[in-house]
């Protein structure tokens, strides 16, 4: 009876994330069908697999320039996030002073401000400075808009685990800056992986910065290149709405199902083990 | 390791600027500006509070505050009784668990600038793939111009957002429930605890640190609500669906810097608020074991 009530909970638990996953089975589907045939009906298979709207998108989305732009974002960004919230976080950690634990709670601070509370400021600055469409400008800006997370995250493990192979490292004579490259770095690996594919998704999702500070069509990362396609461009037509979606979202479809376990991992980094 | 102050602080140093410079210095700057009336790099002359009386008589930012906290309800209300749903689900079934909270969990990775566009699709009137279907299990004249009724529009936002992140927040339920310690679990199987019994008495205290992260989440994330409003209704129709976010960047972007600074404290004092009232409150409520 038991055995049966689990199997009927086992169907209805698939059939659910069915449902959930049907907006998304819809663009895949959809991606390979003419506008003739989604003006007949809007869901439906395709009769013949229609593969010229993907060509189209390529070239109009411009995706492959879309697809540099944004890693090359995303990648500088998570690993100065990695490697400065690292080590500020491992001198917050050991230094047991009031005003070590007065400048981690500044950085705390930071995880409530709604980034519009900058948006402003930080158009005007880069008006300005002349730091417009600068990419490296965007990557700092994601790399002291996730510092609290990751200071946060690296703290945290950092105050969980011991300190004797620092301290005999240092013993050993070790300096900070040996010690923090060879013990504390690869100790945070772990934690590094879930954070940095956390962090990445994010960041490769974002349309804020993008939308303030890169307004030129030659840095425009992906999510930018599919607003002004399909947002803008008004005009287009569906069938060329479902591949540029597809195209915009394949890149972290396959993050996700190689990173899963660190996605997952990062997710439920505070519920404790 | 004993780090010295110097070493530390060197350490320290890199994070902390670009924290300053890029964080802490334009907060100040925007809540410094928000008492001027900048308007592009002209003006910025020092008006008091004058932004403040002006937005608290203004429609749209008014529609936007009810929008933005109605919003805020539904989504932390919705996606966490979903979630919950789900992860007591998963849960049960070990076997299907991973498989299942990959699907779930998947609409979250995507960006919402791509997803929002098609959900425009489904919610397109005039045999959109909603009515279509609502059509043939026998709900027609229940269709509706879901984003384009001022009284769906906001609601239908809110569904496509709790569509995308109640993976996420099951996913946070899920590794809570791992966090049970599987002797309380035996204890509860030894009494008789089953169902909702047991999720009353067992399983809602303990899982008691990641609702407070879940509701925390879903609340900060929900109060600053700008990607949706962008891609699927623009604000529109009227200020039906108008967000605190979204004010302020039309604001900015039309050069407004003393007004626009101006809701955007308004938002922050609004998070700020929340956040503090609901750790509070959720925190209190948390048990040792």
């Amino acid at each position: 009876m038991v055995k049966v009530k689990q199997s009927i909970s086992g169907v209805l638990l698939i059939v659910v994330t069915v449902l959930v996953l049907l907006p998304i089975l819809l663009v895949i589907v959809n991606s390979f069908r003419t506008n003739h045939s989604l003006a007949v009906s809007p869901i439906g298979l395709p009769t013949s697999l229609d593969l010229s709207n993907f060509g189209y998108v390529i070239t109009h989305m411009n995706f492959f320039r879309g697809v540099g732009i944004s890693t090359l974002i995303t990648a500088s960004s998570v690993a100065l996030i990695l490697l400065i919230g690292s080590a500020a976080s491992w001198a917050i950690a050991r230094t047991t002073r009031r005003w070590a634990s007065g400048v981690y709670r500044l950085f705390i601070a930071g995880l409530t401000i709604p980034v519009f509370v900058m948006a402003t400021p930080l158009y005007l600055e880069a008006l300005q400075l002349g730091l417009l469409n600068n990419l490296v400008a965007v990557i700092l800006v994601y790399t002291a808009f996730n510092m609290p997370f990751a200071v946060f995250f690296y703290t945290s493990f950092l105050r969980s685990v011991p300190q004797e192979l620092e301290e005999a490292a240092a013993i050993d004579g070790c300096g900070p800056l040996r010690t923090y490259w060879h013990i504390i770095l690869p100790m945070l690996r772990p934690s590094s992986a879930a954070m940095a594919v956390f962090i990445a998704i994010s960041i490769w999702n974002d349309v804020t910065v993008p939308l303030l500070l890169l307004d030129s069509q030659d840095v425009q990362p992906l999510t930018l290149s599919i607003y002004s396609f399909v947002g803008t461009e008004g005009g287009i037509q569906q069938s060329q709405l479902f591949p540029a979606v597809l195209l915009a979202t394949l890149p972290l479809f396959i993050l996700f199902l190689v990173f899963q376990r660190y996605i997952v991992a990062g997710i439920s980094a505070g519920v404790g083990k | 390791m004993r780090l010295t102050t110097r070493a530390a602080i060197l350490f320290m140093l890199p994070a902390f600027v670009l924290y300053a410079t890029f964080i802490v210095f334009p907060t100040l700057r925007g809540i410094g500006l928000s008492f001027t009336d900048a308007q592009g790099v002209v003006g910025g002359n020092f008006v008091g509070l004058d932004n403040y009386v002006r937005l608290f008589g203004d429609p749209a930012v008014l529609s936007a505050l009810l929008n933005t906290l109605v919003f805020a309800v539904i989504v932390t209300v919705g996606q966490n009784v979903l979630a919950l749903a789900l992860a007591y689900w998963l849960q049960s079934l070990p076997r299907l668990q991973a498989i299942a909270r990959a699907g779930i969990l998947l609409p979250s990775m995507m960006a919402f600038i791509a997803v929002g566009f098609v959900w425009n699709f489904i919610y397109s009137p005039i045999d959109g793939p909603l009515d279509s279907v609502m059509n043939a299990v026998g709900l027609r004249g229940l269709e509706h111009i879901w984003l384009g009724d001022p009284t769906t529009a906001l609601t239908a936002v809110a569904v496509t957002n709790i569509w995308m992140y109640m993976g996420y927040s099951a996913t946070i339920y899920l590794a809570g429930y791992f966090a049970i310690p599987e002797n309380i679990m035996e204890a509860a199987k030894i009494d008789g605890a089953t169902g909702w019994a047991r999720f009353r008495t067992v399983d809602w205290p303990l899982l008691a640190p990641a609702l407070t992260i879940n509701v925390t989440l879903t609340t900060i994330g929900s109060l600053r609500v700008f990607d949706p409003i962008l891609v699927m209704t623009g604000g529109g129709p009227g200020n039906a669906t108008q967000s605190l976010s979204y004010l302020v960047y039309t604001n900015t972007t039309q050069f407004q810097f003393g007004y626009a600074t101006a809701i955007a404290v308004v938002l922050l004092v609004l998070t700020v608020i929340v956040a503090i009232t609901q750790t509070t409150i959720f925190r209190r409520r948390e048990i040792e074991w």
